[in-house]
């Protein structure tokens, strides 16, 4: 925090990940190796590129990118349609092998996917074969995990996401917003250590969009999940984030990483009237700039 | 009954009053359950009704070309009651299903796993689907001929042809269903931590278990028309046999009683296969997958 200054409330540094000190109130385990005061982060990305091989020939989805998620820290990733964010989320689900670079979890290589990191997708992808109960029980189920636990925890879950009514209908059956109700539930009943959301709201109709935005803030006050959350609303991004990464038009690159600090005036409002204040404004048409410029220069 | 229109609004005509304008709303409308079942029985009674008026006794129609219903009727009692060419009717029937039962599980023993791992392994497809290309064109029959060089005239070249039959469907089926599952549902089930064989059982199969199932029934009403036909040709008993038989004697109701009750059983097949459907995938009935 130390680094905010306080004129410009945007504090802007390189795209290198800079070791802050964390804000939240889980700060990670230091480095025995590293005698600085740096936390490990949670979640990095090194130096991670992606090149998709063609018949037309190669085509760079994504130049090297930098980025680290501290515990507990919510980054936000905004950048022009076809920038690689959604490259950028399946390498850092484990979901797609990166051209070079790697994956870090806690200072270790982070392996294949797994319930360490689950994701919540832009098209729910729930399973149609079972209920919202056991679509929110499968990752435990997969896992082995003892029925009593299982129960245990999908009712939570249920209770959670305000899903209980609907935990024996089909997927079909639940509108779009319910539907990706339960695909975080589902997502955050195994206990990842990091929740990846592929922009998740993409695909909701504006009003439903609001509540679950509405949802995830407050669940965020509930629990400290480390979460990496891939939007192309610039809103969404000020609004949820910690941090805000900007990213160019492709090759997708880091541009811009944007620390929006928790006492901001605004922080605890709905998004409606979050969004209409002026220093929510600025931080918009900040990030909204850099789009536009890389829009524009593509 | 009212004229059917192609477009959409009810036109009213001078004479037609609200009656008509009602009726015509209702041939519209998407019959429920209860008004589907009503037409379905009132043009089945109507056509049995042409039936019965073009045959009847200096009709149109002279009973050695097409019997009345009535003849059909009792050409039915009688099959049901004495045994005909050494066999009960029940017998025949059983003997008709024995071979299109064991042909069709047998296929299904094959082609199920079979066309599951086409659609999941892509090297399985590569390897495997050149020849279903080439065996999907061969009209069941033309191995009958084959089936008696290999197994001689009797049950095992019959089921030999049904299995052939029922086959091709049930791979290209199966593969297809599990082939085209979203891609994205086995990205879920994997960041879930499924392993792949969880993802295959868990994910793929259960997905594609109502594709499955409708695999199963077309493989099913091709295995049926198949064993007719090759009862047709080499047969001791069975309803094909019957049919066959009663042809050459010119007992033209026994010959439209078999046809009849071939057609009831493939509809019955059909309808059963699609109540397992329901019990075994709950969640199809009103997901379009």
């Amino acid at each position: 925090m130390a680094r905010v200054r306080r004129e410009a409330r945007i504090v802007t540094r390189d795209a290198a990940p800079t070791p802050h000190i964390a804000h939240s109130a889980a700060v990670g385990a230091v480095s025995p190796r590293d005698a600085s005061p740096a936390p490990v982060p949670k979640l990095e990305l090194r130096g991670i590129a992606k090149t998709f091989r063609t018949d037309h020939g190669d085509v760079e989805a994504l130049a090297p990118c930098d980025l680290a998620v501290r515990e507990g820290e919510l980054v936000m990733v905004v950048g022009p349609s076809g920038c690689g964010k959604s490259t950028l989320m399946s390498i850092a689900a484990g979901l797609e092998a990166p051209t070079s670079g790697e994956v870090r979890v806690d200072g270790r290589p982070a392996g294949p996917a797994g319930p360490q990191r689950t994701v919540v997708f832009q098209r729910f992808a729930l399973f149609p074969s079972e209920t919202v109960e056991g679509n929110i029980a499968f990752g435990l189920t997969v896992a082995g995990v003892a029925r009593a636990e299982r129960e245990a925890r999908v009712a939570e879950q249920l209770e959670l996401m305000g899903l209980a009514r609907f935990r024996r209908a089909w997927p079909h059956e639940l509108s779009g917003g319910m539907q990706q109700r339960v695909a975080i539930a589902r997502a955050l009943a195994v206990r990842p250590e990091i929740l990846l959301m592929d922009e998740p709201f993409g695909a909701l109709d504006a009003q439903t969009r609001t509540v679950l935005q509405g949802e995830i803030s407050r669940l965020r006050r509930v629990m400290n999940y480390t979460v990496l959350f891939i939007t192309h609303s610039v809103e969404e991004a000020v609004y949820l984030g910690d941090r805000v990464v900007v990213m160019s038009s492709r090759p997708g690159r880091i541009r811009r990483d944007i620390a929006i600090p928790h006492d901001e005036p605004w922080r605890g409002l709905e998004i409606e009237d979050a969004s209409m204040r002026e220093e929510f404004i600025r931080y918009k048409r900040e990030i909204w700039e850099l789009i536009r410029t890389e829009i524009v220069r593509e | 009954m009212a004229p059917r229109r192609s477009h959409a609004e009810p036109v009213p005509t001078a004479t037609s009053g609200g009656a008509t304008r009602a009726w015509r709303a209702a041939w519209r409308r998407e019959p429920g359950r209860a008004a589907w079942t009503a037409i379905a029985i009132g043009s089945l009674c109507v056509m049995l009704g042409a039936w019965a008026w073009a045959t009847r006794p200096g009709g149109a129609i002279p009973a050695l070309f097409l019997p009345p219903p009535g003849d059909v009727a009792a050409s039915f009692v009688r099959l049901v009651s004495r045994p005909y060419l050494g066999s009960t009717f029940g017998a025949h029937v059983l003997s008709s299903l024995d071979v299109v039962i064991g042909g069709w599980l047998l296929a299904g023993a094959v082609g199920l796993p079979l066309g599951i791992a086409m659609g999941w392994w892509r090297r399985a497809r590569w390897i495997a689907f050149p020849l279903f290309q080439v065996l999907r064109p061969i009209p069941p029959l033309a191995w009958i001929p084959l089936a008696i060089v290999w197994l001689g005239i009797g049950e095992p070249a019959r089921i030999f042809v049904v299995f052939v039959a029922a086959l091709v469907p049930w791979v290209m089926n199966s593969m297809q269903a599990v082939h085209s599952i979203d891609g994205l549902l086995v990205r879920a089930a994997r960041t879930l931590g499924a392993s792949d064989r969880q993802i295959l059982t868990r994910v793929v199969c259960r997905t594609a278990l109502p594709t499955l199932v409708a695999g199963a029934r077309i493989a099913l009403g091709n295995a049926w028309t198949t064993l007719i036909a090759a009862e047709l040709l080499a047969a001791t008993s069975g309803l094909g046999y019957i049919a066959l038989n009663a042809s050459r004697t010119l007992e033209m109701g026994i010959l439209l009683v078999s046809m009849l009750v071939i057609g009831v059983l493939g509809a019955a097949f059909s309808f059963g296969m699609q109540a397992l459907a329901r019990v075994f995938a709950p969640w199809s009935r009103g997901a379009r997958t």
